[in-house]
């Protein structure tokens, strides 16, 4: 008789502090070893947001990465990266970047010249980072003459190209780093999860589902769909990021390799979803570039899934991604092709 | 002597502790009636703003270089102005949602709304 009251007293405090732990363990368990940083770096903002117990040395490395990939290799302005020196020298040893350039090269031809990282010049003459303008029908025309990928030879790891065309980076460089990211520090372990965005370009990374939201092309701010996804990349090419208006019409930074002038086919986004950063990064600006049809071919090419927003407010995605798309704003409609 | 682990009343004191951490748990994973906007300046939080309890207006200067000017109201922040070129932060108008974002790459400013709904925003 005399064990009751010592039999209370003990167990009913253990078994009220078991239920309280694995409260507090679901409640707080995702909190723990979270770490998140921003920086700038490839002419954006850059953010990750790590879950593990590296969590904060992981963040570090990332975005000591992304400086340093964008300084020594990618940047066109920096007078020590490779593609600057590419430049000056109309070509060179290209170790570091051989995979992804032959990616560049496959897409460009797959794309009919959708894709072309070859605009430098291009780019020059708008200037869309620093004083835009709307270049002359001249200029424009003798600098298009001298673009063009299948300009560019690729042989025994070096890169050879003429005078007047200049490489450019910019439609995939964040996914180029995307793709460093998870290959030389997540894949090396130490975390449960991380989302990289670098400039609005994510990698996902880690073994569960993640939500990503697609930018409202009207408010820049706010996202009109969100997309439930498992680990992958994913990029947009708006035409809403970058543009200036000159005599009251709107010229936005995504060229049309064959004209030199803003595309202008009723897209106003294209999201392009992949294993890979690089493709996720390029094909989005080329699917852009071809319109819905042709875009929507290309990116199933590649495995690739893909949502197309158009200035009707039509967001039409991949078939493959039916029940993984969801409206935000309710003026939009979402049609599957 | 029969030995019983729990009697009624145990029960019912360990139906209310994990009743009471259900409760818990679901207040905090539904809270959706805050609305914070953190400030960061080249990386650093500068000032995290509870936007419903913003009285009138607040003006906030951080020291960056070029100046920015941000303004915050009940419910909504934005850049009111900046001395940056392409002013795009400017033109990104008011915050208002979880999950908008204002940047201000010049300056290294940025204002975002934290949003646990998704886990990120592509743009």
């Amino acid at each position: 008789m005399k064990d009751k009251p010592v039999r209370k007293l003990y167990i009913l405090p253990f078994v009220c502090l078991i239920i309280c732990a694995v409260v507090f363990g679901v409640y707080a368990g995702n909190r723990f070893g979270e770490d998140s940083i921003e920086f700038f770096a490839m002419d954006t903002y850059c953010t990750a947001k790590t879950n593990g117990a590296k969590a904060e040395k992981v963040n570090n490395s990332i975005k000591e990465l992304v400086k340093k990939l964008d300084a020594d290799v990618l940047s066109r302005q920096n007078e020590s990266s490779l593609v600057y020196s590419l430049n000056e020298n109309r070509g060179g040893p290209i170790t570091e970047i051989k995979d992804y350039l032959e990616v560049m090269n496959k897409v460009c031809r797959d794309s009919g010249g959708a894709f072309d990282y070859t605009l430098g010049k291009v780019s020059d003459l708008w200037d869309f980072g620093g004083n835009p303008q709307v270049p002359g029908d001249d200029a424009l025309e003798t600098v298009l003459s001298s673009c063009g990928a299948d300009k560019v030879i690729i042989s025994y790891g070096s890169v050879s190209f003429p005078e007047g065309l200049s490489l450019d980076f910019g439609a995939c460089g964040k996914g180029i780093g995307l793709d460093e990211i998870r290959d030389n520090i997540l894949d090396e372990g130490g975390i449960k999860s991380s989302v990289v965005s670098l400039g609005g370009s994510i990698l996902l990374y880690g073994n569960r589902d993640f939500t990503v939201g697609i930018r409202n092309p009207e408010s820049i701010t706010g996202y009109v769909a969100t997309l439930n996804l498992p680990a992958c990349c994913v990029s947009t090419s708006g035409n809403y990021e970058r543009y200036f208006e000159e005599n009251g019409k709107r010229y936005h930074h995504i060229l049309d390799p064959k004209t030199g002038y803003p595309v202008d086919n009723g897209l106003v986004s294209v999201t392009v979803v992949s294993d890979s950063g690089i493709l996720s990064d390029i094909l989005s600006t080329a699917c852009f570039v071809l319109g819905l049809d042709k875009g929507m071919s290309l990116a199933s090419k590649y495995g690739c899934t893909a949502v197309f927003i158009d200035d009707n407010k039509c967001i039409t995605a991949s078939k493959a991604l039916e029940g993984k798309v969801k409206i935000n704003a309710d003026s939009y409609t979402l049609r599957f092709q | 002597m029969k030995l019983k682990l729990f009697r009624k009343a145990d029960i019912i004191i360990i139906a209310a502790v994990i009743a009471v951490s259900g409760v818990f748990i679901l207040l905090n994973s539904f809270d959706d009636s805050s609305l914070n906007a953190e400030i960061t300046v080249n990386g650093k939080l500068y000032e995290t703003v509870d936007l419903n309890a913003v009285n009138g207006k607040r003006v906030i200067i951080p020291d960056t270089d070029p100046h920015v000017v941000i303004v915050a109201e009940k419910g909504k922040i934005r850049f009111e102005s900046a001395e940056c070129k392409d002013k795009i932060c400017v033109k990104a108008g008011n915050l208002t949602h979880k999950g908008d974002v204002a940047v201000c790459l010049p300056s290294g400013t940025v204002i975002s709304i934290t949003d646990s709904a998704t886990d990120a925003v592509t743009y």
